[in-house]
């Protein structure tokens, strides 16, 4: 490949242009395939992150089945003959070029930038804005600002009190498409609040009080995950989330708060008997587990989950 | 000495090779301070370990291949990953990548060795104390440290057997040391580059892997200093029970992230800058054609550099960190596209229209440049916080940063050993076995690396010893994968440790490269060029442009064929 | 062209003109390492900064705040201990060796007086490290930089001693010239840290 005669000049362009609409097409169809890889989106949260992930997922495709073809190109036609050790055309540099490949992806990220700031605020309107407080300001009063709902992490079980009702469960139920308020407070080290469904994740830090707002949008029964490495039963530090309508919500509170304290869930500490029963291997020195929290409603973890 | 029959018993134990004569391999089990032996101490030492990394990969892979903790104790497998990670970031990429700096830094500029070839030797003789002591800790009771190679409080600071000689302590022990040895480093090879170069070779005509360890190094001396700053507090937090980072004292735990991360992500780019250097260097030799962009490709690495000191809250967006913090880390992270980008595309520009050889060496670095523009897309999607606050500390950001650290910058340190393994042994390696762990090791790679991404979209979070069952379809993929990586690893040792033994002799020059090191012998003697340092007179990579590097380029040449 | 390397040499060269280029890269590598060291101050500084910042109550129980008058004369020593180390230098330039002597000897005295005063300083102090954040922080930077005025100390003893050498100061003064460096850099980091323990409250 010397120099471009000009017979093959429009054949070239006309090949480059179809491969750019073949690659546009596989773009985009990537992007539309992205809900297959995610969970079922169950908040207010969830399309917005989802929206922004194909759109991502279109521009990724593009940059990387691009950039392979033309390594594969080169590798198929530009190959050295076997005895041939001659060196090829000598091409040093070509400064239009460099501007042009600086200025489109730096277009591009800026793009996806001001689209992801554009996600940020409507999220924030709708969704976590989430609020930190020193917890002498907040231990005092009773009333918690804007949290309904307290979420308590220790290593390793997930607690969940619902003071104006005087409920505690070791299931987080929230009511469909309301903004509900959760006071993340850790009793040890960091945990992860995660519920994949709601694509929301917020460190739940000792010494600090959060406030996420969720609004759940799809009824059904998903996965609470501990997302911050905790210690040795951080994998099975996980939770289930019940999001039903107002009127079940409702009367879930009501009949919780007429039952009696009892353990709650925590699969930590069931492993943990097991081992110190000889029933279960172990391994090397561990923290205890923290003793089930009692609780209105242990619920459950095992049941079949939506994502 | 050209006869091996009767030879001086002082070149029997000479420090340094001797043409003719029988190499004395013990010079590598000394305090040798020639920075070729000390590159090849570092580059062996650190493939040990990598093989120590791996077993443990593999145990953890063996591990997650069923939804149930059921391999090992979930105590032994936090320990794994923490010990996995640790080793595979103090221990290997990082000794890998000091020891090509050890090897090519003097030859390529023309510097007869290091600036400080004391110094150098004891930075690395740090390496074997540090993984001493770090191994030592699988023995101390309670077991390694098991808080992740992050180590963030409070879950480092929980010491179950209130020990003082813990797992953790010996890890902060470890992890300080290699701080130092690499500040030591660092000091070291800034300093022969700024230095010791030879006449003619101005910066800008230095070769792009010079630019890009110069580079590197730089973030290390900025970087590393905090990282011992926060390590030091850790330290101090368990040993001695100080409140920096402990809250019920008054510390703030979300401190520490910042410390760590404030080195810990340039240090990706500490890894993955002299990777760019070899794509930079092995394209134009492989592809006959100069370096597409040699100013812009130098320049992207210094705006690297300072970019990558104002991006680390990205890896804290879900630690409680502002609104408008994260908008501004998004966007600091979205411009490191840019800088890169120009690399990426200018390596096309050289391969384009070139006269390709696809060697090992060659297809390595085409697989590191495919696997890290994959990362690179991906990482893209990390920057842009709404996505990442759903895939923060998943499998997504996991199978991330092993294309990044495995598929790019190993497969790109693969590719520097096999391209200079004729330099610095004088023996050529075998090609058939070279393709067969390029093979392997490409695919499995992928196979390894690419489930994870779907398993952090579907939301199974990292360093968990059990899962919940929709996971278990990817993870058996993966742990296939792992265990095709651990077997990629036998034709490669195979291939180097008997081609160095009874390989082919290898010319000065074999793929015909342009570059001072090429003009000398191979392996080249103690001190390079010695008095006869030749002078530059062009830029790098002249291919096909007929121009000479060096003055009496010629009688250079002629010189080393008789040789 | 030779290719094979002299059996019986060292392997460091030993001509003059590269001695005097290795001093060269000596002192190079010497600020490079001085700027890398002033990160870590810096990461303390910062953690102070923030920590005080943050907390809902600094001082631990009973403490008022920090006597800083004493430390303020202290202070006074150790800055002026740079003049001296100046001093010394110049001395050295123009060949009078005694003269360095001397104002090296009493820039040692001055730093090891400011030593002394801290020590008296820690004993006096009503709070341990250990109680909370500002306990934890003023005993790790005044600690930390105090290992390096004694570092600083015992460099100066070093080139004291080298002094003596016969003519050993004729090719150049590189370790003098790093060793003052390193004073003024402990100095200016003290000056940074009074300011921040001891009036910034």
């Amino acid at each position: 490949m010397t120099s471009t005669p000009q017979r093959f000049f429009w054949p070239r362009l006309i090949g480059l242009a179809l491969w750019l609409v073949l690659l546009t097409l596989l773009s985009l169809w990537m992007g539309a395939q992205v809900p297959r890889w995610l969970p079922v989106s169950a908040s207010s949260a969830a399309p917005l992150v989802d929206g922004l992930f194909g759109f991502e997922t279109a521009v990724a495709t593009f940059v990387f089945v691009g950039v392979v073809s033309v390594m594969v190109w080169v590798m198929l036609f530009n190959r050295a003959e076997k005895y041939d050790i001659s060196d090829a055309e000598p091409i040093e540099g070509n400064t239009t070029l460099e501007i042009i490949w600086t200025v489109i992806p730096l277009v591009l990220v800026m793009g996806i930038a001001a689209y992801t700031i554009q996600v940020n605020r409507e999220i924030g309107l709708i969704g976590p804005m989430d609020h930190s407080h020193a917890p002498a300001s907040s231990a005092a009063g009773a009333s918690v600002p804007g949290g309904e709902v307290q979420v308590i992490a220790r290593q390793w079980s997930w607690e969940f009190r619902y003071p104006v009702a005087g409920v505690s469960s070791t299931e987080l139920h929230m009511p469909i498409d309301r903004r509900l308020g959760l006071q993340l407070e850790s009793k040890d080290v960091i945990h992860g609040f995660y519920v994949p469904a709601f694509r929301l994740k917020q460190q739940v830090i000792p010494g600090r009080s959060i406030t996420l707002f969720i609004t759940p949008t799809r009824e059904g029964r998903y996965r609470l995950r501990d997302s911050e490495y905790s210690g040795t039963w951080f994998a099975a530090n996980q939770a289930d989330v019940v999001v039903e309508s107002e009127e079940a919500y409702q009367d879930w509170l009501r009949r919780a708060s007429r039952l009696p304290l009892q353990p709650g869930l925590s699969e930590a500490s069931r492993e943990y008997a097991q081992q110190l029963s000889g029933e279960r291997g172990s391994g090397y020195a561990t923290i205890a587990p923290a003793p089930p929290p009692l609780v209105n409603v242990p619920g459950s973890n095992t049941l079949p989950h939506d994502g | 000495m050209t006869s091996t029959a009767g030879v001086d018993s002082r070149i029997l134990k000479a420090p340094h090779p001797v043409p003719g004569a029988p190499d004395n391999w013990k010079r590598f089990f000394s305090f040798n301070t020639d920075a070729k032996v000390i590159g090849i101490q570092y580059i062996v030492t650190a493939l040990l370990f990598l093989l120590v990394g791996g077993l443990l990969a593999m145990i953890m892979r063996g591990e997650l291949i069923t939804p149930e903790a059921d391999l090992v104790d979930r105590t032994v497998y936090n320990g794994l990953y923490t010990m996995h990670g640790t080793i595979m970031l103090f221990l290997f990429i990082f000794p890998v990548l000091n020891g090509l700096n050890n090897l090519l830094i003097p030859c390529m500029i023309g510097a007869p060795d290091m600036a400080f070839p004391k110094l150098n030797a004891a930075a690395f003789w740090m390496v074997p104390v540090f993984g001493v002591i770090l191994m030592a800790s699988f023995l101390v009771p309670g077991g390694p440290a098991s808080s992740g190679w992050w180590s963030y409080p409070p879950v480092s600071l929980q010491n179950p057997l209130g020990h003082l000689i813990n797992g953790e302590a010996l890890w902060i022990l470890a992890v300080a040391l290699s701080g130092i040895s690499s500040i030591m480093g660092a000091v070291n090879f800034v300093t022969t580059i700024l230095r010791m170069r030879a006449p003619g070779m101005t910066l800008g005509r230095m070769p792009i892997f010079c630019w890009t360890a110069l580079s590197a190094q730089t973030i290390q001396l900025i970087g590393l200093p905090a990282l011992t700053g926060g390590a030091v507090m850790l330290l101090f937090d368990l040993a001695v029970g100080t409140s920096f980072y402990r809250p019920e004292g008054g510390g703030d735990p979300v401190l520490y992230q910042h410390f760590f991360w404030f080195y810990s992500h340039p240090a990706v780019y500490v890894i993955i800058l002299p990777v760019f250097g070899v794509f930079s260097e092995l394209f134009p030799v492989y592809a006959r054609k100069p370096l597409f962009g040699y100013p812009f490709v130098a320049g992207a690495s210094l705006v690297i550099v300072g970019l990558s000191l104002i991006v680390w809250v990205h890896h804290m967006f879900p630690s409680g960190v502002p609104q408008w913090m994260r908008d501004v880390f998004m966007v600091t992270t979205m411009l490191i596209a840019v800088p890169t980008g120009i690399k990426v595309f200018a390596w096309l520009a050289t391969l384009w229209g070139g006269k390709l050889r696809l060697n090992t060496a060659m297809l390595f670095a085409l697989g590191g440049l495919f696997n890290f523009v994959f990362a690179g897309v991906t990482g893209i999607m990390l920057a842009t916080v709404p996505v990442d606050i759903h895939v923060n500390n998943t499998y997504f950001v996991v199978g991330h940063f092993h294309y990044v650290i495995y598929g790019a910058a190993t497969m790109g340190v693969y590719a520097a050993i096999y391209h200079w393994f004729p330099k610095f042994t004088g023996h050529m390696y075998y090609e058939g076995l070279g393709k067969l762990h390029f093979l392997l090791t490409f695919v499995g790679t992928n196979l390894n690396f690419f489930p994870m991404h779907p398993l952090g979209l579907m939301g199974m979070p990292r360093r968990v010893s059990s899962y919940d069952p929709e996971f278990a379809f990817w993870n058996v993929i993966a742990s296939l994968g792992a265990f095709l990586l651990g077997v990629s690893i036998i034709p490669f040792l195979l291939n180097l440790v008997s081609s160095w033994v009874r390989g082919p002799k290898s010319p000065a020059n074999p793929w015909n490269a342009i570059g001072l090191e090429w003009l000398l012998p191979s392996p080249p003697p103690a001190e390079n060029f010695e008095e006869h340092v030749p002078t530059v007179i062009s830029g790098p990579y002249g291919y096909g442009t007929g121009r000479p590097l060096v003055e009496h380029q010629d009688e250079i040449e002629r010189a080393l064929l008789q040789a | 062209m030779t290719i094979s390397p002299p059996l019986d040499a060292p392997p460091t060269p030993q001509g003059q003109g590269h001695q005097a280029a290795h001093a060269n890269h000596s002192l190079t590598g010497f600020i490079i390492f001085l700027c890398s060291e002033s990160v870590i101050f810096l990461a303390f500084f910062t953690g102070y900064a923030v920590l005080k910042l943050s907390a809902l109550q600094w001082l631990p129980p009973g403490v008022e705040g920090l006597e800083w008058r004493s430390p303020l004369l202290y202070t006074l020593v150790l800055v002026s201990s740079s003049g001296t180390v100046a001093l010394a230098e110049r001395c050295l330039s123009r060949g009078q060796l005694w003269g360095f002597r001397a104002f090296w000897l009493l820039s040692m005295a001055m730093g090891a007086v400011f030593l002394y005063g801290q020590a008296i300083e820690w004993r006096s102090l009503p709070f341990g490290i250990t109680s909370g954040s500002f306990g934890s922080c003023f005993y790790l930077l005044t600690g930390f930089h105090g290992l390096h005025v004694l570092s600083g100390i015992l460099l100066m003893a070093l080139m004291l001693q080298r002094s003596f050498r016969p003519a050993n100061y004729a090719a150049g003064e590189q370790g003098v010239i790093a060793t003052s460096l390193f004073w003024h850099f402990v100095d200016v980091i003290w000056v940074m840290l009074f300011l921040l323990l001891y009036a910034w409250s």
